[in-house]
């Protein structure tokens, strides 16, 4: 490696901050994701989430749906992953969530897009250097269909 | 034969009882820098040790993913509060009381709210409130949340 390479580099960097949350503003995420049976069948093992509909296909099946359903707080989880970069990766912990809505079942295979609004953000008295945003996240399948939403709460980096 | 357990039907959960869930779970890396990842949660807090350990970070270690920490405190009371439900409809008033680290016990109780069967024959929603706690009995998580869950019915 040449010995300036360090020196030379500029830093790329990820997240927002504070600034950036004016009340009203709408972010459309990235990237999306397919859920596999893999994914599902992981994350509902390791939360010990024990409702067959989650991993047995056959009970799933007698109760009237075409297969595995993907387990709700694993839709929750992947939608709220997904508004990480533009939302949160800037730093501060989060605080909370409310009025969270499954609207629809997620099946193996159904691909997860999210977008988010402003709603509320103002400076923390507590925590110096940082405000506390809510925003409200959808998230929707391939069909443009709503499938989860909620209201999330953050401590937000006023600064860098 | 039965996939399901016989004591968690609408008909077993009575308004203002409580429950101690039997099993605990200790949080490892795999739980939350796996699960982290797997959805896409860019937030180096909770998989970038390294950056955590210098000063100015909020944390010394990395934190333990929050919808990892819900999700694993409703997941241990799932046998007991979900394991008939034909669907979850929702939560509300989640609040992240105190940070969750790699090596913590999470355990889960629960406290049924209200009841409601009127919207149909064969179900009936129940309101848990759900609370989770680490080994040293601090809490770490609360949170509401609305089951539709299977009726028994005339045996």
């Amino acid at each position: 490696m040449p010995g300036n390479i360090t020196e030379r580099a500029k830093l790329l960097p990820k997240g927002n901050h504070y600034a950036v949350f004016e009340i009203g503003k709408v972010f459309e995420h990235h990237w999306g994701r397919t859920i596999n049976a893999g994914d599902n069948s992981l994350f509902t093992t390791l939360t010990l989430s024990y409702n067959p509909l989650y991993f047995n296909a056959e009970y799933a099946k007698t109760q009237g749906h075409p297969g595995i359903v993907v387990n709700p707080l694993l839709v929750f989880n992947t939608v709220f992953g997904l508004t990480v970069e533009d939302l949160s990766e800037g730093g501060g912990p989060f605080l909370g969530v409310d009025q969270l809505t499954y609207h629809r079942n997620v099946y193996e295979g159904d691909t997860l897009t999210a977008r988010s609004t402003v709603k509320d953000r103002r400076i923390s008295e507590k925590m110096k250097g940082f405000g506390i945003v809510t925003w409200h996240t959808e998230g929707f399948n391939q069909r443009k269909e709503l499938v989860v939403d909620f209201q999330r709460t953050n401590l937000v980096r006023i600064r860098t | 034969m039965s996939l399901t357990g016989p004591g968690n039907y609408y008909e077993d959960f009575t308004i203002g009882d409580v429950y101690r869930h039997a099993r605990g779970k200790t949080i490892m890396e795999y739980d939350n820098v796996a699960t982290t990842l797997q959805v896409m949660n860019t937030a180096e807090g909770h998989f970038n040790e390294d950056l955590m350990s210098k000063s100015g970070a909020i944390f010394p270690h990395r934190v333990n993913f929050g919808g990892v920490t819900i999700a694993t405190v409703v997941g241990l009371s799932m046998q007991d509060t979900g394991e008939n439900a034909l669907r979850e409809l929702g939560m509300d008033k989640i609040r992240l009381k105190s940070p969750v680290f790699h090596g913590d016990t999470l355990y889960a109780y629960t406290e049924v709210l209200a009841k409601d069967d009127s919207g149909q024959k064969d179900a009936g929603v129940v309101h848990f409130k759900h609370y989770g706690l680490n080994q040293d009995g601090k809490e770490v998580f609360e949170g509401e949340r609305r089951v539709l869950i299977r009726k028994r019915g005339p045996r």
